[in-house]
């Protein structure tokens, strides 16, 4: 489903962040990843939905390389992964329901199946009842589950995690990896990043390491290791 | 689907609009500063060329011709001047008709009502009042005039004491318009790259959005619309403040022009011209809003 053959990326002024990666992730798989900071997580994770390029070496989704994907299509690319931070990067002028409508917006559903859809998602992440708050009226949860339905409203085939736990606390974090864990099951490949150890422990899933830009191991079953 | 899109980057770039609160007002604020400097600009540029023309308008060589000289020769002289191409018009003043323009003109003043009793005769001569087409055409006709046949029946030719009027006011009209017109350039130069840097300033302001967007699949279309309905809303508001407050100065300044304008006031230039200076001013708001907010939203799509 994933694939980086000998991949490296280096930012300007000759800061290496990524060397010689080569990493297949499977369809329905769902891998975390680890390493310290700067070990290179997020541009691994930044690769897969083309918001970065490599220097070197090529990443294919569906045995479709992405180099040859056309920049306008990018978009499209983009619209089959479904994107979780950090951060939650949700818009703050709109409101839950319009945060979530706006992922169908962009590539031209009706008003009416938006009408339909979002209040589904809406439930299955629990938030029913918030349609109508502002991003600053929630908890750091709700606002991570807000961004959980819209990455999923549009049904990806990829979700990429980058530390969606990092600013909740335990109960919430137990939450967000227990939906994305639900989102698994019903065949999404999910690439998790996160700094959580008991998390990564507690998953019994595939472990990629990552230091200083290299995979320096790759355990199915794993454990967090540094 | 197409439609329906479109639709929807506008309903963004109007939600943008509302919701920005000051960002918007200080948008606006300096748009209108741009259209009315520039506005202005243009139709002082204008009147001065109005009042230009209105003083050309009155310049005119007159000649006088010795009080021997009967009429009927002035009058064919009259004749042969008109065929010159470069005159436009050649009025002829009889001694008597002077005599009375001379008397309206002094408001009946009894000194000189008595000045003109003891002298006991019209003192007055005739005349040949030339206008040219062009005031440039002056000295061409007035080195004609000394070069005449009749130049010895000719008593007094007012050209020289006009001449260096005639030459500053030429002078004068051309200064006006090469000014004005690099005035302009500039003025239009320096609003358009201070609408543009205040609409990138707002646009910086939230361009995390920008990043939200491309993650979420928008195309670099549906990411650079909103922006652009955005800078049009700003343009179009700036046109109509723009509009009311050249109302308001046009008002203020108006008397001043009173008189020296041939029709009428700065103010009824406005109004008598409302439609093309609406017309102008709300299409250069919506180009500069439309441009400036395609142009400041290009760093954030690097998609």
């Amino acid at each position: 489903m994933i694939r980086f053959e000998n991949v490296s990326k280096v930012y300007p002024d000759d800061v290496v962040v990524l060397q010689d990666v080569d990493l297949s992730i499977e369809a329905g798989e769902f891998i975390s990843l680890v390493g310290q900071s700067g070990a290179g997580k997020s541009t691994l994770l930044k690769l897969i939905y083309a918001e970065e390029e490599p220097t070197n070496g090529e990443v294919y989704i569906n045995d479709r390389a992405i180099s040859a994907i056309k920049r306008k299509h990018l978009p499209f690319l983009r619209r089959n992964i479904g994107t979780v931070f950090q951060d939650f990067k949700l818009f703050s002028q709109k409101t839950v329901f319009e945060n979530v409508a706006y992922a169908l917006e962009v590539y031209g559903k009706t008003n009416e199946e938006i009408q339909d859809e979002v209040p589904q998602i809406l439930d299955i992440v629990g938030l029913s009842g918030k349609a109508n708050k502002y991003p600053k009226q929630l908890s750091g949860g709700e606002q991570q589950r807000v961004s959980m339905a819209r990455a999923l409203i549009r049904d990806p085939k990829i979700i990429i995690a980058d530390e969606p736990t990092g600013n909740l606390d335990p109960i919430a974090t137990a939450d967000i990896i227990n939906l994305l864990l639900e989102i698994n099951k019903l065949g999404t490949t999910v690439v998790l990043a996160t700094h959580n150890k008991s998390i990564v422990d507690g998953l019994g899933r595939r472990v990629v390491t990552l230091d200083n830009g290299r995979i320096t191991r790759d355990e199915q079953n794993g454990k967090y290791m540094l | 689907m197409k439609g329906l899109k479109l639709w929807r980057t506008f309903q963004e770039g109007a939600k943008n609009y509302t919701r920005n609160g000051w960002l918007t007002v200080a948008t606006v604020v300096v748009m209108t500063l741009s259209l009315f400097i520039v506005s202005m600009t243009m139709i002082l540029g204008i009147t001065t060329n109005l009042i230009l023309d209105n003083l050309k308008d009155k310049i005119n060589i007159s000649v006088s011709f010795d009080q021997e000289v009967p009429e009927d020769s002035i009058l064919s002289i009259k004749q042969s001047l008109e065929k010159y191409k470069e005159v436009a018009s050649v009025t002829y003043i009889s001694r008597d008709q002077a005599l009375e323009d001379f008397i309206k003109m002094s408001d009946n003043n009894p000194a000189i009502m008595q000045a003109l009793d003891e002298i006991g005769e019209n003192p007055l001569l005739a005349s040949l009042t030339i206008k040219a087409h062009t005031p440039d055409q002056y000295d061409i006709i007035a080195q004609a005039l000394a070069q005449s046949t009749f130049k010895d029946d000719i008593a007094n030719v007012n050209y020289e004491q006009n001449k260096t009027a005639i030459e500053n006011l030429n002078g004068i009209g051309a200064v006006t318009r090469e000014v004005g017109l690099v005035l302009g350039i500039i003025f239009i130069s320096i609003s358009f790259l201070i609408t543009l840097n205040t609409i990138r300033i707002n646009m910086h302001s939230r361009r995390s959005e920008f990043e939200i967007m491309r993650l979420v699949g928008a195309s670099n279309t549906y990411v650079r619309m909103p922006s652009v309905f955005e800078g049009i809303l700003y343009g179009l508001t700036a046109a109509a403040v723009t509009l009311i407050f050249l109302l308001v100065s046009l008002q203020a300044l108006s008397p001043l022009t009173k008189g020296v304008i041939d029709n009428g006031s700065l103010l009824d230039y406005y109004t008598g011209n409302f439609l093309q200076i609406s017309l102008s001013v709300i299409l250069l708001g919506v180009i500069l809003g439309a441009l400036g907010g395609a142009v400041a939203v290009r760093k954030y799509m690097k998609v």
